[in-house]
């Protein structure tokens, strides 16, 4: 019983001392990454950079075509989609699959944990 | 930009060339780079204006020719690749500078340039480069030989590609129309693509000998080739060559005294690697071939054949691309029968082999700061006549190393200039442990190998 109760007690020390905002900043830092390894050839942060996507720069909330100068597939421009996290989740996982017919060449993220992390950072941008 | 170790021409006309005009190759050794010496390129600041993306994206270091996942895909893709706008102009230039110095004065006086010390504007293209049609691209590229002083056509590839469907997975099927056996391949370890990118025109390049697949043809032939590329996996071309006339070579600026002669009908080229795209990391792995008859005077009957089969592979390390590090490897045996050159008593064998091995590692630092080391071994049969003036001991083999560390301020995202302008900074060492047959003296008049050793100091920019 106690072998079991100390390592709670040090859980919710370590909650309670701020693990869990290092927790979260280590997403953060993760998610960085995966954009980094996954993204960034395709796509900028940077508000109104557009590259052969568009800026991901305040994606989450945004409806999908929404971006001026960048230029989207059809099947993209009417799918309705707002790019909220669960739907940034679903199109990542299997881009082809969440809008057939799309122009994003990429197989997609297998790891839900990175996208996970992904997730985190893009929520960080705006 | 895309440039590469020039064309290795001494070689394929050290096996095809007769007696005299050897020897005056051989004495004019300090020469060889004026010919053999110049960079080329490959891709320019246009495609990054095509696509919308930075250089860094499609090339290693943010600046050509090493290739990356995403810049192998765009190639095989016939350079049609696009952010989807229009107004887009497929025209870039480029320039290099240099300064060049060797261990040793150059044998000879160069025509325009001094026995050692060189500084030089080793050349300026102008290129044609990006989508033509949504399923046709172009490089084709004209280079002012700012040593030799002449004007040319220099690289050409012109791609049409169709993609579709096979068992549900993406398929590309294309076509190259180009003037290099291997310029169109996809891959850095093909040595056309190998380490060094760029090297010093005024230098001794990797000895005079050099299997006919490694530049001996350069824009002296015209190739079509098809290939397809298969689930971002497998990648298959077959092709064949024949060579320019002689009157439309000089007509291209290429003149007519380095005329290769005619190659024979049955020229064919083939490839065949598996590629995978890991995205933190990449490799690519393959073998390749050429086989074709060379008859070095177009006047009188008799040509030499020659068999060439290459294995290569290449491994990068992307990660995040704070840290790049790559691999690059080749293997090519060369198998050649040289009926025309022992009818004529120009080589004592009539078989015979050469090969060579390249390998290079890079590291490359926030995409800007680059170090490389390559090393090259060129090892054949020996035959005193063939390898006679200018060789020890009737033996091709020259083996050395190659240290590069080199600065890319621009080709980022947030850099200066993007996508307009690129620049590469960078000093080179060659340093060769055999040269020509031989450490010491191999030329019969005292100079040795580490006598060749040369400093190249270069500025290469794009635009």
């Amino acid at each position: 019983m106690k072998l079991r109760t100390v390592p709670f007690g040090l859980l919710l020390l370590y909650m309670l001392s701020g693990g869990g905002h290092r927790a979260q900043a280590a997403d953060l830092e993760r998610g960085r990454d995966v954009f980094a390894t996954e993204c960034a050839e395709c796509h900028s942060v940077r508000e109104g950079k557009n590259k052969k996507g568009p800026t991901l720069f305040a994606i989450v909330g945004r409806k999908a075509g929404a971006v001026a100068d960048a230029t989207y597939s059809d099947p993209l421009k009417a799918s309705g989609i707002t790019w909220t996290p669960d739907r940034i989740d679903a199109y990542v996982s299997n881009p082809r699959k969440a809008v057939p017919g799309g122009k994003m060449k990429y197989d997609g993220l297998a790891s839900s944990t990175e996208r996970a992390d992904l997730l985190a950072y893009l929520g960080t941008l705006k | 930009m895309r440039s590469f170790e020039p064309p290795r021409r001494g070689a394929a006309f050290a096996l095809s060339l007769g007696p005299s005009l050897r020897q005056l190759r051989t004495l004019a050794l300090g020469l060889v780079g004026l010919v053999a010496g110049l960079p080329s390129a490959h891709a320019v600041p246009s495609f990054a204006r095509q696509t919308g993306q930075d250089c860094a994206a499609c090339h290693v270091g943010a600046y050509g020719p090493q290739l990356t996942p995403y810049g192998v895909k765009f190639k095989i893709g016939g350079y049609t690749d696009s952010d989807g706008k229009g107004g887009k102009v497929p025209i870039s230039a480029m320039i290099v500078a240099s300064f060049n110095q060797t261990a040793k004065n150059l044998p000879e006086k160069p025509e325009h340039g001094s026995v050692n010390r060189n500084l030089a504007m080793d050349e300026a293209s102008l290129f044609l480069a990006g989508k033509l049609s949504d399923k046709i691209g172009a490089f084709i590229q004209a280079t002012y030989d700012g040593v030799g002083r002449t004007t040319a056509l220099d690289q050409a590839d012109i791609r049409a590609v169709h993609t579709t469907e096979i068992a549900g997975k993406e398929t590309t099927f294309g076509l190259s129309f180009h003037n290099n056996p291997g310029v169109q391949d996809p891959f850095n370890s093909m040595t056309v693509w190998g380490f060094p990118y760029t090297s010093s025109a005024f230098g001794f390049g990797m000895g005079d000998a050099a299997t006919i697949i490694n530049g001996a043809l350069e824009q002296r032939v015209t190739g079509l080739s098809a290939y397809t590329f298969w689930n971002d996996l497998v990648y298959a071309e077959i092709g064949t060559y024949r060579s320019l006339p002689v009157t439309m070579q000089s007509r291209l600026g290429l003149g007519k005294a380095d005329d290769i002669g005619r190659l024979g009908s049955g020229t064919a080229y083939w490839r065949l690697a598996l590629f995978q795209d890991f995205k933190k990391q990449a490799f690519n792995v393959g073998v390749f071939g050429l086989n074709t008859s060379l008859q070095p005077d177009r006047s009188v009957p008799g040509s030499n054949r020659y068999n060439d089969l290459g294995v290569d592979a290449s491994y990068q390390f992307l990660g995040t691309r704070e840290h790049v590090f790559t691999a690059n490897g080749s293997y090519i045996r060369e198998r050649q029968t040289r009926n025309q050159m022992f009818a004529n008593g120009e080589a004592d064998n009539q078989k015979g082999r050469l090969n060579e091995m390249r390998v290079g590692a890079s590291y490359h630092f926030l995409q800007t700061w680059g170090a490389t080391v390559g090393r090259f071994t060129t090892r054949g049969t020996r035959d005193a006549s063939l390898y006679s003036e200018g060789y020890a001991n009737g033996s091709p083999n020259t083996s050395g190393y190659i240290f590069q560390a080199d600065w890319t301020p621009w080709g980022k995202e947030n850099s200066w200039g993007a996508p307009w302008a690129n620049l590469r900074l960078g000093a080179q060492y060659t340093m060769y442990t055999r040269y020509n047959g031989a450490k010491s003296n191999y030329d019969g008049e005292g100079r040795d190998a580490k006598d060749n050793n040369t400093l190249f100091i270069f500025a290469w920019t794009s635009f």
